[in-house]
């Protein structure tokens, strides 16, 4: 009876905080755009929200897993140009601000076109893509 | 997986903006009856609101004036002063032979009209002009230099250019009357018996000088200001051929896409399928070794000399990526003036204009990229790097029309007799 005691309050412990994190986790940003995986919902928006060509800027990301699936671990950005088969020239840095957000610095879209962003969403040995496309002229 | 409920965000800035499309479409409605007759000598091609986009984006100019926040005698007139007399001043090299203004020629472009620029021996690149350069991110064909005063320090102390040393700059500079009452102007100081403030002083105040530099404006600058203001009689004045060769760059010519903006440049690297082999021996590895020479650089904006405490301006320092497709980049020049600045390439290896864009035409593809593989993590497969460089396969008159436009981006102000410095007193 007191193993069983133990167990259930380890899985409380374990499980009540996950269920938290999960219930009030908004993966929508004002004036964001939302991509889905199997396992993730993640809003984004640019800082400054219009993309300057040859221009460095942010992205700030919320995540949030779907139903049972582990919280983030972490979390990555990158440009790419589908048409010319190249991406970005500098490498964005991921910052976690709590709540399920992150913060990207350090991004350029050098040059006008088809742009994708693509995010990684990592947890428990498992990388989720997502991708998102963007028009520069 | 690629989220298709992001449609919209592939919808042209235009169609995003309503009022964007109104001047588009009041712009098209002004210029369509010029598409076809025209006044002798007045001729206005029917460009699409794509042409019209990609034209404007090149202009205004001048830009706007803007301070380096790097140097804390940037657009200071005494600094100015003092970086004109550094700059032509031989006894900054160590046979007091050349000066920078040896190789950077204001007649021939700021540049010096040779394959291979020649300091105290020949080195390895073309002579970039210097007209222009306060709106650049990176300096120098590799980029190796993120700040102008860096870029200027360099060939000081480049053995095969100027061969001086720290301490051999800031004794001429101590020691000579005229040049240390300049520096007492610019910096508010004697020079100090520290070498290397003295020798980062030189180099402020050479690029306080070079940020002067400012092409002036020119007959495409006209005619895009023309077209901004709907003024189709004026635009009407282009030159036909030069309209016609804009068509062509600005469209199926994709230029505009690495010339791009006022100072037709994006201000980064690429491959372009020129050989990189030096006439010493050894490969020009561009890019990538530009970038391992920033990260050394103690003179780069993340370092100690930075006049700006925040450090803000070193954003592209901080990110810029050391990966494979650096290979054998190089920086997309500028095309202010670049009639005046032969021969071109970061080797000097094609002679005219004509052959540069007839390079484009005839590019090899396989010959470009396939073997340098892009290695990006994120991305499921190693693939080529840039395909967009295709043969365009224009034909002669049309290279003709490129060579005709580009001709439009020459100023009459450039080489213009400069008024010798009043000593200092």
């Amino acid at each position: 009876m007191r193993i069983a005691l133990k167990i259930c309050t380890f899985l409380a412990a374990a499980i009540v905080p996950f269920s938290a994190v999960a219930q009030s986790c908004v993966a929508d940003l004002p004036g964001g755009r939302k991509v889905e995986s199997e396992h993730y919902v993640l809003s984004y928006r640019t800082r400054p929200e219009k993309v300057a060509i040859s221009q460095h800027f942010a992205v700030e990301i919320a995540v949030c897993p779907k139903g049972g699936d582990p919280a983030p671990e972490s979390v990555r950005v990158d440009g790419f140009m589908p048409d010319h088969n190249h991406g970005m020239n500098y490498r964005a840095v991921v910052k976690p601000v709590g709540d399920g957000r992150y913060e990207a610095a350090g991004l350029m879209f050098h040059m006008p076109g088809k742009w994708d962003f693509i995010f990684e969403v990592r947890a428990a040995g498992r990388t989720d893509r997502m991708t998102a496309t963007l028009l520069l002229q | 997986m690629r989220d298709e409920s992001l449609t919209g965000s592939r919808r042209s800035p235009v169609t995003r903006h309503p009022s964007r499309l109104l001047i588009v479409g009041a712009m098209l409605a002004l210029f369509a009856p010029w598409g076809g007759a025209q006044n002798p000598g007045e001729f206005l091609l029917d460009f699409s609101e794509a042409e019209l986009r990609r034209i404007l984006q090149h202009g205004p100019w001048p830009p706007p004036a803007s301070r380096d926040p790097s140097n804390r005698v940037s657009g200071n007139a005494g600094a100015i002063a003092f970086g004109e007399k550094l700059f032509f001043e031989s006894r900054l090299s160590a046979k007091g032979s050349i000066s920078c203004g040896t190789c950077h020629v204001p007649e021939r472009g700021w540049s010096d009209g040779r394959k291979l620029g020649v300091g105290l021996v020949e080195v390895d690149r073309n002579t970039p002009t210097v007209q222009n350069v306060r709106t650049h991110r990176w300096f120098g064909w590799d980029g190796s230099s993120d700040n102008l005063w860096s870029q200027s320090i360099r060939p000081l102390l480049d053995t095969r250019e100027m061969g001086m040393t720290e301490r051999q700059v800031a004794e001429t500079v101590r020691s000579d009357a005229d040049l240390a009452c300049r520096y007492e102007k610019a910096f508010g100081a004697r020079p100090p018996a520290d070498d290397a403030a003295v020798l980062v002083a030189v180099g402020k105040a050479l690029a306080a000088f070079q940020e002067t530099l400012v092409s002036g404006r020119t007959p495409f600058d006209d005619f895009r200001d023309a077209l901004a203001n709907g003024n189709h009689k004026a635009a009407a004045r282009y030159p036909q051929d030069a309209q016609k060769g804009l068509r062509i760059f600005a469209g199926k010519g994709n230029c505009s896409l690495c010339h791009f903006g006022p100072n037709f440049t994006h201000g980064e690297f690429h491959e372009i399928g020129i050989p990189v082999f030096k006439k010493a021996g050894g490969v020009d590895w561009g890019r990538y070794e530009g970038i391992k020479r920033l990260r050394a650089n103690r003179f780069n904006l993340l370092g100690p000399f930075n006049d700006d405490p925040a450090r803000a301006d070193g954003m592209s320092t901080r990110h810029v990526a050391l990966v494979p497709q650096t290979f054998e980049q190089f920086k997309v020049p500028t095309l202010r003036n670049v009639a005046l600045t032969a021969p071109y390439m970061h080797n000097g290896h094609l002679a005219t204009l004509a052959d540069v864009v007839r390079h484009y035409s005839e590019i090899d593809p396989t010959l470009l990229h396939m073997a340098h593989m892009y290695f990006d993590p994120l991305v499921p497969e190693a693939v080529p790097t840039d395909t967009l460089l295709k043969p365009l396969k224009l034909s002669s008159i049309e290279i003709s029309y490129v060579v005709a436009f580009l001709m439009t981006l020459t100023d009459t102000e450039t080489g213009k007799p400069r008024n010798p410095l009043p000593a200092c007193r």
